[in-house]
This record gives structure tokens, C-alpha cells and sequence, in this order.
């Protein structure tokens, strides 16, 4: 899932300067799980906000709402009329929430309410851990299901580095290396003389540097557009 | 949430939460009298003593 975190509440304050009507509207699917972005964090933002104006004497309006994907059209058809009646919407969604919702609302701007980290898991309550680059040229089957890209803080491809000690890495010890998890867990499933086979080198173009990334499944794109025009 | 009523100058010992079950009355009749005495000890919340500044 996508995994954020608040923004520091003085940045939203500076955010809602100049609004008169503000509306923060929340996402309940990945940042609703990692406590950042859901229904009952964009109320406790908008309650925050109106506490503060109260204590500065600032006239201002705030509500809350929530979709189920801020992602998706559908999710905002029965909202849309709603929204755009405010001054401004902090989206405490995704940053991909945040640019969908700017494009569909019209004249109303959106601002972002949370930080957008990383594609991770939960291990365990509370606990977010980056586990996938979304680079679009999956490796995971040469690399005993351990991406080096994500996890290893120089996206390494041949190996450690000189600064793995002991199984972390030199950036911080609260970090694995993840060349040191990749051989472990590759002599785990007898598959580690598979990291002496030689791999071309990687063709970059499928991450960032291919610049924004767009698939179109054409055989639901069309029926889409069949429908439509009917 | 006591952290994010400390960012707004409220005291976060304003705020707390008991666990008790429908069978400890008294417990609950205990709490609510010491946290109201509390309160009063702290006075208004910065929030308050803005609305009364404005109404002067």
C-alpha cells in the first residue's frame, strides 16, 4: 500500500492562510490504515484547524468528509457539488489523490495534507516499512523475493557495498542491508548460485528516469468508451 | 492526540483516557471529580481566554 504521514501541523496552518472555508477531505483506503489520511484524521485535522483559528481570533470555516478512494472518479461523483463549494480542500490523501482530485474539482484548489512516502507493508501495528520501488521492471524472482532497489539505500544491483557491517547498513543500523538479507535468504532456498549469473545492465527507463508512466488496457478502455458514448 | 494538542498550546494533561468496565461506578464517579478539580487548577484553555479577549 501507499504509506504517508501527516504533514506537521504548523505547514497545514500556513496552508488554510487567507481561506475563509475550508473542507479537509480523507481517503479511506491505504492512508486511512497508516493513520495519515483516513475519514477520522482529516476530522481530527479540521478540528485542529478550527481550534487554532479560534485561539488567533481568525475567522474560518472547517469541515470533514471522507471517499473511499480519492484515487477513482466514481468515489467523488455524489461529493463533487459539495466541494466545490469551499475556498480551498486539503486532500489528506495520497499525493496521487491530491493531483486527481485538482484536476476534477475545476477552480477550487487542493492542497495536500500528508507527506506521500513509500509503496510499504505493516509488520506490525504501527510499524511501515518500504518494501517496493514501483521501478516497473520487477527483479524479485533473481533476488530471493528481496528488491535491492527499495531496500538497499544505494539501489545496489551487483551486491553490498563496502559499508554493509554485520547485516545492516552504514547508512543507519536500524536499516538491513539488503544484500545481506538477498544472499541469506537465497542460500535459505538453495538458489544463491543463481547471483553468479552476469545480468545486462538495467534499463532505467521503466522507473522515473522514462519519465511519468501510463498503462492503457485497451480491451476495458474501449468498452469504457463504448458505453459512454451511448 | 495529546501530542497534537501540545503543537496548539493546550496542555496535553488535559486530556486522558481511563479503561473501565459498566461495573465500576464509583471509579468512574472518582475520576470525573478529580480530572473536574484538575481542570479547574489549570484554568481556561488558551482557546477560552481568546473567545473572552474577543467578546471584550
Amino acid at each position: 500500500m501507499i504509506v504517508g504521514s501527516q504533514k506537521p501541523f504548523p505547514e497545514l496552518w500556513e496552508m488554510v492562510q487567507g481561506f475563509k472555508k475550508v473542507l479537509v477531505l480523507g481517503c479511506n483506503t491505504c492512508v486511512a490504515i497508516c493513520h495519515a489520511g483516513g475519514g477520522k484524521e482529516a476530522e481530527i485535522i479540521a478540528a485542529m484547524l478550527r481550534m487554532k483559528a479560534a485561539e488567533d481570533g481568525v475567522a474560518l470555516e472547517t469541515d470533514h468528509d471522507a471517499v473511499q478512494r480519492q484515487c477513482e472518479p466514481e468515489y467523488f461523483d455524489p461529493l463533487m457539488e459539495k466541494l466545490r463549494g469551499y475556498d480551498l480542500v486539503i486532500s489528506t490523501a495520497c499525493g496521487v489523490g491530491v493531483n486527481f482530485l485538482s484536476k476534477l474539482i475545476g477552480a477550487t484548489p487542493v492542497y495536500p495534507g500528508v507527506n506521500t512516502s513509500f509503496y510499504g507493508a505493516v509488520p506490525a501495528a504501527g510499524v511501515f516499512v518500504e518494501l517496493c520501488a514501483g521501478c516497473g521492471n520487477c527483479i524479485l524472482h533473481l533476488t530471493g523475493g528481496i528488491c535491492p532497489i527499495a531496500r538497499c539505500s544505494k539501489s545496489l544491483m551487483n551486491g553490498p557495498c563496502g559499508g554493509t557491517d554485520k547485516g545492516k547498513c552504514e547508512v543507519s543500523k536500524d536499516i538491513d542491508c539488503a544484500w545481506y538479507l538477498i544472499v541469506e535468504r537465497m542460500k535459505e532456498l538453495g538458489t544463491l548460485a543463481r547471483l553468479g549469473e552476469i545480468q545486462p545492465p538495467r534499463n532505467w527507463a521503466t522507473a522515473r528516469d522514462g519519465g511519468p508512466k501510463r498503462i492503457v488496457l485497451e480491451h476495458i478502455a474501449d468498452l469504457e468508451e463504448a458505453e459512454a458514448k451511448k | 492526540m495529546k501530542k497534537l494538542l501540545a503543537t496548539l498550546g493546550i496542555d496535553p494533561d488535559r486530556l486522558e483516557m481511563f479503561n473501565l468496565s459498566a461495573a465500576m461506578g464509583p471509579r468512574w464517579a472518582q475520576i470525573c471529580t478529580e480530572f473536574v478539580e484538575k481542570m479547574r487548577s489549570f484554568g481556561p484553555t488558551p482557546i477560552h481566554a481568546a473567545k473572552m479577549k474577543q467578546q471584550c
